[in-house]
């Protein structure tokens, strides 16, 4: 027996007290932690959640390379065209775990004034934060710049950025990751990830505050209603008074 | 470098890797192999005096170190650490073979469970140099920037604000008071640009002692975007500090693994 020490290092059990009155306890059986089946299924799938956010990661890239020579509206529909491709191929791998996602629930009256009370929750941030920014005279680009400059309808400036926005966003970061990953981890981890994703993937560390709590917001409305649509709806809203207010 | 394990009161593995392929394993201060072999994936059999079989396996990283692991009797051997290993509940010192405490009778965490949090402790010290280089270099662009904006400003001297600046830039027609405020602006943003990413890196290294994986994870995300953000601005800063860059996500990928690793066994 070493000094100092009353229980015994190698089984637990108790030297100082009678051997009947206190059992040892029962060693954890041994994990093979990182080895295990369950580590393994969800390994790949983070590998998954990986790809996907690398690929969307990897069309900025590419668009944003190419931008540099071409300054085209049309290279902003290719992009949208691109993003939406690859976030419909997620989607329908995945269709039969995220089936709940596209069905309309009932809800009671409570339930809908809580997610009005959040959108309305926000705009109202939302606004502020980038109030408070042209009050600091920090000089945000125009999301409707070049579409402005070239001419280009109401109606079509609203269907590229608030339209496709609304949905194929809302369908990668609220419909497959944040699922995804509540399957995985938990739902409030799942809620944070995904809206910390969903930021930094603007590419611009001065919104990334905002877009963090765009993403808090559309993700817990769609944790709220277990659906996709409410989310869809306030993202496309804000998405068109921004272009409204540009125009 | 050398490596120790105190299996248990009477058994000790210490190995020695040498340069070129040089390795030395000896068994309570007895040699039992001693090569100089070049390989990068090595296992190396060899036995206890009490007749265990056992085998130190060389797995090698997608940089830096291989990582070594001796395993007795098909069981991972706690490695001695540098500083004593203590018991989380009470903080009495503890031996690297002690399943128990001997003060509280606790568990001590097994061999596998130390090896992962250490890979989660590594990615959460990268998140903190990340931090620190932000503020950094933060402060250093800021100076630079500021000496820019006084020569750019110099030249946009005497041309009223109304007036539309000359020569395109970037393909887009400027007027000389929007052009000064932005130019005025550029190191305030710099800065603050990286100020904000401190204080992000900051609040995921503090926040990954609680949930390291969600922690690391973003840590990762927002890492692999500021690369390709500065990349779309300047593609020349994709090779700028290549090797700090991989080596600091190969640590947070260890540390995304590990800590998805400890999470499923929790659960």
């Amino acid at each position: 027996m070493r000094s100092g020490t009353q229980f015994c290092p190698a089984c637990g059990q108790n030297l100082l007290a009678p051997a009947a009155a206190v059992p040892a306890p029962t060693p954890a059986p041994a994990k093979e932690l990182a080895g295990g089946r369950r580590f393994v299924q969800l390994w790949e799938e983070l590998k998954r959640l990986a790809w996907l956010f690398g690929l969307l990661l990897g069309t900025s890239f590419i668009f944003g390379i190419v931008w540099r020579g071409i300054r085209s509206p049309w290279l902003e529909v290719m992009e949208t065209a691109v993003m939406a491709a690859i976030v419909l191929i997620a989607v329908s791998q995945r269709y039969p775990r995220l089936k709940f996602l596209f069905e309309v629930h009932s809800s009671s009256l409570r339930e809908a004034a809580i997610l009005v009370g959040v959108a309305v929750l926000f705009v109202v941030l939302a606004s502020a934060y980038f109030e408070l920014l042209a009050h600091l005279g920090v000089p945000i680009a125009k999301a409707t710049g070049t579409l402005q400059r070239a001419g280009w309808p109401l109606w079509a400036v609203l269907l590229l950025v608030s339209v496709a926005p609304g949905v194929f966003e809302e369908l990668a970061f609220r419909g497959v990751i944040q699922s995804s990953l509540e399957r995985m981890l938990n739902a409030r981890d799942a809620w944070l990830i995904q809206a910390a994703l969903f930021s930094v993937l603007h590419l611009s560390p001065l919104i990334f505050p905002s877009h963090f709590l765009m993403g808090l917001c559309f993700g817990y409305m769609r944790k709220r209603s277990r659906s996709i649509y409410p989310g869809m709806l306030l993202h496309a809203c804000w998405n068109a008074l921004v272009v409204v207010g540009e125009f | 470098m050398d490596r120790k394990w105190e299996l248990d009161e009477a058994n000790t593995v210490t190995a020695h890797f040498g340069f070129f392929g040089k390795k030395v394993i000896s068994v309570n201060g007895k040699e039992v192999y001693s090569a100089r072999k070049y390989t990068r994936n090595r296992e190396i059999d060899f036995s206890l005096p009490d007749g265990r079989p056992a085998v130190l396996s060389l797995i090698p990283e997608f940089i830096g170190r291989p990582t070594v692991h001796l395993k007795v009797a098909g069981a991972l051997a706690m490695e001695t650490p540098k500083k004593p290993i203590t018991c989380g509940s009470c903080g009495a010192v503890a031996k690297p073979y002690d399943k128990f405490c001997g003060k509280c009778g606790k568990p001590m965490p097994s061999a596998e469970d130390r090896e992962l949090r250490g890979n989660i402790s590594s990615a959460t010290g990268a998140i903190k140099a990340l931090a620190v280089l932000y503020v950094l270099g933060g402060l250093l662009m800021f100076a630079v920037a500021r000496g820019h904006t006084d020569t750019a400003l110099s030249k946009l001297e005497g041309m009223p604000d109304e007036a539309t600046y000359p020569t395109q830039i970037e393909g887009r027609s400027y007027k000389v008071g929007e052009l000064r405020k932005q130019i005025e602006w550029e190191p305030w943003g710099v800065l603050i640009v990286n100020l904000i990413l401190a204080t992000i890196m900051v609040a995921l290294a503090l926040w990954a002692r609680r949930a390291p994986l969600p922690a690391v994870l973003i840590a990762a995300a927002t890492y692999l975007v500021l690369i390709v953000a500065n990349a779309i601005g300047d593609p020349r800063t994709l090779a700028q500090g290549w090797v700090i860059k991989l080596i600091v996500i190969a640590f947070l990928v260890k540390g995304i693994k590990a800590a998805l690793a400890l999470r499923t066994a929790r659960a």
